[in-house]
């Protein structure tokens, strides 16, 4: 219902991306020892802002002149970190860029939950319920 | 909402074998001076498909080859003619290091189990007034 307004699909995009790559950050934790595991990341949010359709403009139903209809929702798939070194077991997790990687999932999470909570905001506003 | 508990059982499979992994450390610490001891050790594995997907498991235990420590004392029961048994193969050097390195990933898994709990909890805050 909500996800019909731009801004609410964005922030909502945007807290589904940090969603899954929380979960990413986690498996790779949680394997930090296992032989011969390799690391896996989803791109940051930005990647995935401009390979789709960004800000330019786009129709929203059927009648509009210019530009196509927003698809379906992206996914977001995890990929092997093939830049990361080898430890001699085969292992390619370091603790230290997960931890940065964590911190900027739920950094970028709760930006998106304030950008949805102050577009309730306007909503309520605008429905007279302050 | 299900990317959150995916994480959660994901870092709690962490978490488990962590634990498993210092039990067994401290096993072995505690028997460094049994005779013929030799030292277990377990290597982690990456659950299959299902529900378990993604999650870590501890493999079986194996017990180390290394060659068991000679110990001089006559006055052992187990002592052979020339006076030597055979002790533990436990380094309590390498069994530190390990609990070491077991504590850090423990405590890493910890955090992350608790950023995912803070970020759902985030999103349950909409809800509320």
């Amino acid at each position: 219902m909500l996800e019909e307004i731009d801004l609410f699909r964005l922030s909502h995009t945007m807290a589904r991306h940090a969603g899954a790559r929380q979960a990413v950050v986690a498996q790779n934790m949680a394997h930090a020892d296992t032989p011969g595991y390799a690391a896996r990341d989803i791109a940051p949010f930005s990647a995935h802002l401009e390979a789709g359709p960004g800000f330019a403009p786009r129709a929203t139903r059927p009648g509009h002149l210019n530009g196509s209809l927003a698809g379906a929702l992206p996914g977001f798939e995890p990929r092997i970190d093939r830049a990361a070194v080898r430890d001699p077991n085969g292992n390619s997790v370091s603790l230290e860029s997960e931890m940065l990687r964590g911190v900027e999932v739920s950094r970028q999470h709760n930006r998106a939950l304030a950008i949805y909570r102050s577009g309730l905001n306007v909503l309520r506003a605008a429905i007279g319920r302050n | 909402m299900s990317e959150f508990s995916n994480a959660l059982s994901v870092s709690s499979s962490g978490l488990r074998a962590q634990a498993q992994r210092l039990r067994h450390v401290a096993e072995n610490i505690a028997n460094a001076d049994t005779p013929g001891y030799r030292r277990k050790t377990i290597a982690f594995e990456a659950a299959g498909a299902g529900t378990e997907a993604g999650t870590v498991m501890p493999g079986p235990v194996r017990l180390d080859r290394g060659p068991l420590s000679e110990v001089y004392d006559p006055a052992h029961p187990l002592a052979d003619a020339t006076g030597h048994y055979e002790g533990s193969n436990v380094n309590l050097m390498i069994e530190m290091a390990d609990a070491r390195e077991a504590q850090r990933s423990y405590e890493a898994n910890l955090k992350m189990f608790t950023q995912a709990r803070e970020m759902s909890s985030g999103l349950m805050d909409l809800l509320r007034r």
